[in-house]
């Protein structure tokens, strides 16, 4: 028990200890005692609350405040000074304060993150000194050194990145963020922790003003800042310029894609400078491709890049470990997106049919699904690939002419092939994916399949579908068993000894 | 008009007078102006006879109505019925028409079989029938007994008082009574005999029936002797009981003949015939469905082609509603016998899902052009996807292969076989001793079957066996419910059987007990199929359930268990179960997901592949990812010595070593290549058991093979696991295994070779039919407004115009009525004017002549004068 009532006693003496202070001038004794069991490390939360207390009772009842008369010094009298040395003491505990975030305990963290931004609204309300025409302000080396701390490249800062996107709402200290930002952004390479750190936090910015205006620093509508949005865009272009010249590795190589891809692209100025760099990415393989492919596509659609052997490469990523990948589902949906062109060779796109239905063979039930009918879906779009299914000129092949092993779609003999691998599909024991291949039997829809129902199913919704299925009809084995062996079907027992 | 109406009025007069003419005077005749002519229609009113018909009516009249108009306001009639005195007749005349009117009487219908109905038989003056009343006789004896039975006055008094001399003659006799005193004295006498009359009938009355009431009581004792020994019945007769017997013995009812074994044979044969067939044809199901039967055709389908984008899967379960409003199509699970229906809910949300579908086939124009990247979350990529990352560090690392497991000699082996076989003959020695009752109750809860079976441990399947015919549901509509409780309790006690972590020999052990449960359970599920089918499948959710959480860990044994029992008890070759096709579903989780590191997993893993190898053995149906965990297990057995490395999916790691056979065996010869449950319980992979596996998995893929074989891509299919196979150093195996693996590589290689594609063509469509349209019928004007109404207005509206018509007739008959009374009241009226008028007359001559005379009288007095 007494370990418990501990920390308990010691928060509740800190903020007594605070109140008292606050009470009486006198008693500047106890805040340099709070500022001394602050310094020792223990009950850190607990010390964080108090001072943010204190100096946000500071501030709101202006006792810093010290009046500036333009050219006339100021009094030295003992008010003046008291305040002077309040205001040191401020600054000496917001650095500290600034600190804690890069404690161990991330609950530290974010409290002691949420402790300055809170002194820094305060500040920002009841300004320490007036600055020309506005009231308020932002204090921007206080915000600074609140980024430079969350940019730090010893831990990751994802938590620090998530509390201070709540912060971000307010439109004044995404603004400033923003422009203090590219001063921020390392020149040289930076460490993969601090890349990490920087791009979740390039990933939470967004361009634009908020929808509902919200100002953290002031409580007025926020008349001392207008939000440009050129300046916005002119940072992060900047910022986007250096991040590009780092040297990645490929956990960052991916983010910088996801981040480019969500947040960037759209604003850069001159993205076709991005080629080469989404080019060299397309190289890399797996899910970083992935992404490249899909900024590669939009560089297409939107931007008019040519690009000749992008087929090439989307059909080399066709492999069996496809199916066992997160990013399954984007592959089939962005090589839909490509294959959405009807001015594509045929014997391209019948590559494209002969390869997704050998990877069939071997491809858990729901992604057979997914390519039967993109397979249905391509043939729809190219008539020609009809031969495919209905190739009433040759009668019998001893083996199939389509090669597998072939890099070059076009050179890969597709269009001499036929279907058989959906044809051997029709008999496979899930009855979802046998009525999927069959397809082929009948003739083809006028109106496509529609992909993005099946996209997103995974085996456990497929166990679910069929687990809900309901038949009146109750079917059960006729034939005795004898022991745990059935009759004629028996296998299990050919090859266990029990 | 007034003129025609007297014409007919004179007319009828004639009519009257004349008595029917023969032939019809033209003029008489009134002929209907028809308007229009139809040819050969019979008219019924095209001419008439007014006078004819308005003398009729007036006949009629007179008849009824004037008589009815006499006999106004007048209360009664006196009617003479005498026969012969309306009419004047002599009085002979009247006699015999009495006489004969008598005599017709008694010829009327009714009396005409009673023969002597005139003739009244009498005794003494009475009806016989009134004697056979036989009344009481008793007041009747009374007056018998005395003297003066008339009851008159006795003959000396008579003498005395009536005819002795008057009242007024004084009898001279001294004392002698005065007349009043006599008849005083009189009065009193005969009240006095009268009171003792009456007195004394009443003692006798008293008496007979004291007398009726003794008699009573005595007629027991009059009749005891004689009737006792009537009444001892006869000593039954032996042979008379049997014949009774034999006689109300309930007959047998006419019934075939008991059938032979053979018949009995032959019958069973032909059922598994029809249920066999029947297995087919649900195998085959979808197939012919898509060829011979049409799909459903909408009432709008254009012919075009246009298909309705629904899943296939979904067009069985097509929403109908019962006659209640509630839609047939049910989602029902029984848990322990409650029932948990989720229709609407699920129905809800597939409702849900496709308007969502819906809406996003809607975005979908929008989207496409629309479509910045900013809108994508790219969810899937940022999730660090751990296993390819994995993969790629052991790419890039080279991993030592270690092999320095303890290698168990086969002797070792052979010798634990031994041990347990004894254990086995050991138990079933122990099965003889103890005695396990014939009947059992039903258990009400798990703990209470727990504890029967625990009771009796090593007989569970007798238990059980005893429970069912005990508890047969032929015996009461009750045991049905709870021999399904039953069943789920059993499947409770597999799973616990099972569940935990097992060593070998508790493994063996729950093993047998389950080999000898299955029939039970089997026979159990029979009883009660529905309830078979839900629990099973609940179980089946659940351990679902539970694995769904943890994708890559192999769920417990019980699972194994149960996927065998879902194979002996349904059948696993339909296209579609509701039961097979989940667990289906599952295996292929497990066989894709879960891990391979240990002997415990692959076993778990070969398991599963051997199960579905039996489930699919009938229909020969494909599953890939059988083939791929079998491939990757040979893969395992590959020693990788090159710097390429062999691709292969996950869960297999393309360094792994684990299976490789690094010990030469192949002079050693093994008990069994089987495998068995042992792999279960270790996790250490033994070089024995590398052998094992690879035999049987030759040995899967050799029957894999023989069923996919009619795929025209088995090839393809079996592609890899030929080049894994090939790459396995098969020198260190025993002669058998690698014979096994040659051979099946040899099928392999002679099914590449053999192997011809057919290309695939098209079904030819069928001719589209032209386009049948309704035939237009044109609505004939006939210048008549056809009402549409329905029948019994129709009716009704007849009706009422029936009844506007009588009513029409009804009141020009009153009409007419009117008029002939009036006609007659003025008759009558004019009549006795008539008459008054002629009194008066005559009154008046009389008067006149009166008047005349004296006028002559006077005129002669005064002639005189």
């Amino acid at each position: 028990m007494s370990q418990t009532e501990k920390p308990m006693k010691i928060s509740k003496q800190l903020r007594l200890q605070g109140q008292g202070f606050l009470l009486s001038r006198n008693n500047s004794e106890m805040l340099m005692g709070i500022i001394q069991h602050f310094d020792c490390g223990a009950d850190l939360h607990s010390c964080l609350l108090t001072l943010e207390m204190i100096f946000s009772t500071l501030l709101k009842d202006r006792n810093m405040y010290i009046e500036v008369i333009p050219l006339k010094p100021i009094e030295q009298t003992p008010e003046n000074q008291y305040k002077d040395w309040l205001r040191n003491v401020y600054e000496e505990c917001f650095t500290k304060i600034v600190h804690t975030m890069e404690n161990a305990s991330p609950k530290i963290q974010t409290q002691g993150l949420s402790t300055a931004m809170n002194l820094l609204s305060y500040e920002g309300k009841y300004p320490l000194e007036s600055k020309g025409t506005f009231e308020n302000y932002v204090p921007l080396s206080k915000l600074k050194s609140i980024l430079i701390k969350m940019l730090s490249n010893k831990q990751n800062n994802v938590q620090l990145v998530n509390k201070y996107t709540e912060y971000l709402l307010f439109d004044d200290i995404l603004f400033f963020t923003w422009k203090l930002l590219p001063s921020l952004t390392a020149k040289s390479n930076p460490n993969e922790t601090y890349i990490m750190n920087y791009l979740a936090l390039l990933e939470k910015l967004q361009v634009h003003q908020n929808n509902d205006t919200k100002i953290l620093c002031s409580e007025g509508n926020g008349s001392f800042f207008t939000f440009d949005e050129t300046v916005t865009i002119k940072s992060l272009n900047k910022i986007w310029h250096c991040v590009m010249h780092w040297e990645h590795t490929p956990l960052t190589h991916k983010k910088m894609l996801i981040v480019l891809l969500e947040r960037v692209l759209t604003n850069l100025e001159k993205p076709l400078l991005l080629t080469d760099f989404l080019m060299d990415s397309l190289d890399v393989g797996g899910s970083i491709s992935l992404l490249a492919l899909q900024g590669i596509f939009t560089m297409i659609q939107v931007h008019n890049l040519d690009y000749p052997n992008i087929f090439t490469k989307l059909y080399s990523m066709f492999e069996p470990e496809i199916f066992h990948t997160k990013y399954k589902a984007r592959l089939f949906y962005l090589s839909d997106l490509f294959m959405s062109s009807t001015h594509l060779p045929e014997n391209l796109v019948a590559a494209f049919a002969k390869r997704m239905a050998r990877l069939a063979l071997i491809a858990p039930s729901e992604d057979i699904i997914i390519i039967c009918n993109f397979i249905g879906n391509l043939i729809l779009r190219h008539p020609g690939l009809k031969c495919l299914l209905n190739n009433s000129d040759r009668d019998t092949a001893n083996t199939d002419p389509y090669i597998m092993e072939e890099r070059d779609p076009v050179k890969s003999n597709a269009i001499n092939s036929s279907l058989w691998e959906i044809k051997t599909l029709q008999s496979h024991v899930q009855p979802s994916v046998s009525s999927a291949a069959k397809f082929i039997n009948t003739p083809l829809p006028s109106v496509e399949w529609d992909l993005s129902k099946v996209l997103d199913k995974t085996g456990d919704d497929m166990f679910d579908k069929e687990v809900k299925k309901f038949s009146k009809l109750i079917v059960l084995q006729f034939e005795k068993p004898n022991g745990a062996s059935i009759g004629k079907g028996e296998r299990l027992l050919q090859f266990w000894d029990f | 008009m007034a003129k025609t109406k007297n014409k007919k009025g004179a007319l009828s007069d004639r009519y009257h007078i004349k008595n029917e003419p023969k032939k019809l005077n033209s003029f008489e005749v009134h002929v209907n102006k028809e308007k229009l002519k139809v040819i050969g229609k019979k008219q019924k009113n095209d001419r008439g006879l007014p006078g004819i018909s308005r003398a009729r009516a007036i006949q009629k009249r007179k008849s009824t109505l004037l008589e009815e108009y006499k006999v106004q306001n007048k209360n009664n009639v006196f009617l003479d019925r005498r026969i012969g005195e309306k009419i004047n007749m002599d009085s002979e005349s009247k006699a015999i028409a009495r006489f004969t009117a008598l005599k017709m009487k008694s010829h009327s219908k009714r009396s005409i079989f009673n023969l002597a109905d005139d003739t009244i038989l009498t005794h003494k003056g009475q009806t016989l029938s009134e004697i056979e009343k036989f009344d009481d006789p008793k007041s009747d004896d009374d007056f018998s007994d005395d003297e003066n039975q008339s009851g008159k006055l006795d003959t000396n008094f008579v003498g005395e008082a009536h005819f002795g001399g008057g009242i007024l003659k004084n009898t001279g006799k001294e004392g002698a009574m005065t007349h009043k005193d006599l008849i005083n004295q009189l009065i009193f006498e005969s009240k006095k005999r009268k009171a003792e009359k009456q007195k004394a009938k009443e003692a006798t009355l008293e008496l007979t029936e004291k007398l009726d009431l003794d008699w009573k009581d005595l007629i027991p004792l009059v009749t005891k002797d004689g009737k006792n020994e009537e009444i001892r019945k006869p000593k039954v007769d032996d042979y008379d009981k049997i014949m009774r017997e034999l006689k109300f013995e309930k007959r047998g009812t006419v019934s075939d003949r008991l059938k032979t074994e053979e018949e009995i044979a032959k019958e069973e044969m032909e059922s598994l015939e029809i249920l066999e067939q029947e297995r087919i044809k649900r195998m085959n199901k979808q197939d012919t469905e898509d060829t011979s039967k049409l799909k459903h055709r909408s009432a709008d389908d254009l012919d075009d082609d246009f298909i309705y984008d629904y899943d296939n899967d979904d067009e069985e379960n097509m929403l109908s509603y019962n006659k209640e409003g509630e839609p047939n199509l049910q989602i029902q699970a029984n848990v322990n016998g409650t029932v948990v229906k989720s229709t609407v809910n699920a129905l809800a949300e597939e409702v849900q899902d496709e308007e969502e579908n819906q809406e996003t086939y809607k975005d979908v124009s929008s989207e496409e052009e629309l479509e910045t990247d900013s809108e994508d979350n790219l969810s899937d990529l940022k999730i660090s996807d751990n296993e390819s990352e994995e993969e790629n560090c052991n790419i890039i690392e080279e991993i030592p292969v270690e092999n320095d497991t303890p290698i168990r000699t086969p002797k070792q082996a052979s010798l634990k076989i031994e041990t347990v076989n004894n254990n086995k003959e050991s138990s079933e020695k122990e099965i003889e001793h103890v005695e396990i009752p014939f009947t059992f109750k039903l258990p009400d809860t798990y703990k209470g079957l727990l504890n029967i079976l625990e009771k009796y441990d090593g007989h569970q399947h007798l238990v059980i066996e005893r429970m069912i015919k005990c508890n047969h549901p032929s015996l009461s509509e009750q045991n049905k419910d709870k021999l399904g409780l039953l069943f789920a309790y059993l499947l409770q006690y597999l799973n616990d059987l099972f569940s935990d972590d097992l060593q070998k020999d508790d493994l063996k052990k729950h093993f047998n007990i389950f080999q000898l449960l299955v029939p039970q359970i089997y026979s159990l599920a029979q009883l009660n199929n529905q309830n078979a089918h839900n629990s099973m499948l609940e179980v089946i959710k659940e351990k679902y359930e539970d694995y769904k959480k943890k994708h890559k860990t192999h769920p417990g044994l019980e699972v194994l268990i149960f996927f065998k029992l879902v194979s002996v008890l349904f059948p696993t070759s339909d296209f579609r179960h509701q039961v097979v096709t989940p667990c289906y579903t599952f295996m292929e989780m497990i066989l894709t997901k879960c891990r391979v590191n240990n002997r415990k997993e692959i076993s778990y893993g070969l398991f599963i592949s051997s199960l579905i190898l039996e489930y699919t053995a009938l229909s020969k149906r494909y599953l890939p990812a059988v083939i791929n965990y079998l491939s990757g297990l040979l893969h395992m057995m590959i020693p990788k010595i090159g710097v390429k490395l062999l691709k292969i999916p996950p869960p297999f790691k393309p360094t792994s070593t684990l299976l490789v056979l690094l010990n030469n065996y192949s002079l050693e010869s093994f008990n069994s290549l089987k495998l068995n449950f042992a792999d279960f319980s270790e996790e250490e992979i033994t070089s024995e058991y590398q052998v094992r596996a690879l035999y049987s998995v030759i040995k899967i893929l050799q029957q894999f093979l023989e069923h996919y074989i009619i795929l025209p891509s088995h090839v393809e299919i079996f592609e890899k696991a030929t080049y894994f196979l090939e790459k396995i150093p098969l020198n260190n195996y025993p002669r058998e295994v690698q014979n096994n693996a040659n051979c099946l590589v040899e099928e392999l290689r002679k099914s590449k070779i053999e192997r011809r594609l057919q290309y695939l063509v098209l079904e030819a469509s069928k001719p589209k039919a032209l386009r049948l349209y309704e035939p237009k019928i044109q609505v004939v004007y006939d210048g008549k407004s056809h009402k549409s109404q329905s029948k019994e207005k129709a009716h009704i509206n007849k009706l009422l115009h029936k009844v506007k018509r009588e009513k029409k007739g009804a009141l020009r008959e009153i009409r007419r009525d009117n008029a002939f009374l009036g006609r007659f009241k003025i008759g009558k009226q004019l009549q006795s004017d008539k008459e008054r008028k002629e009194k008066v007359k005559r009154i008046y001559s009389e008067a006149a002549m009166q008047q005349s005379e004296l006028n002559e009288i006077d005129r002669k007095k005064k002639r005189k004068n």
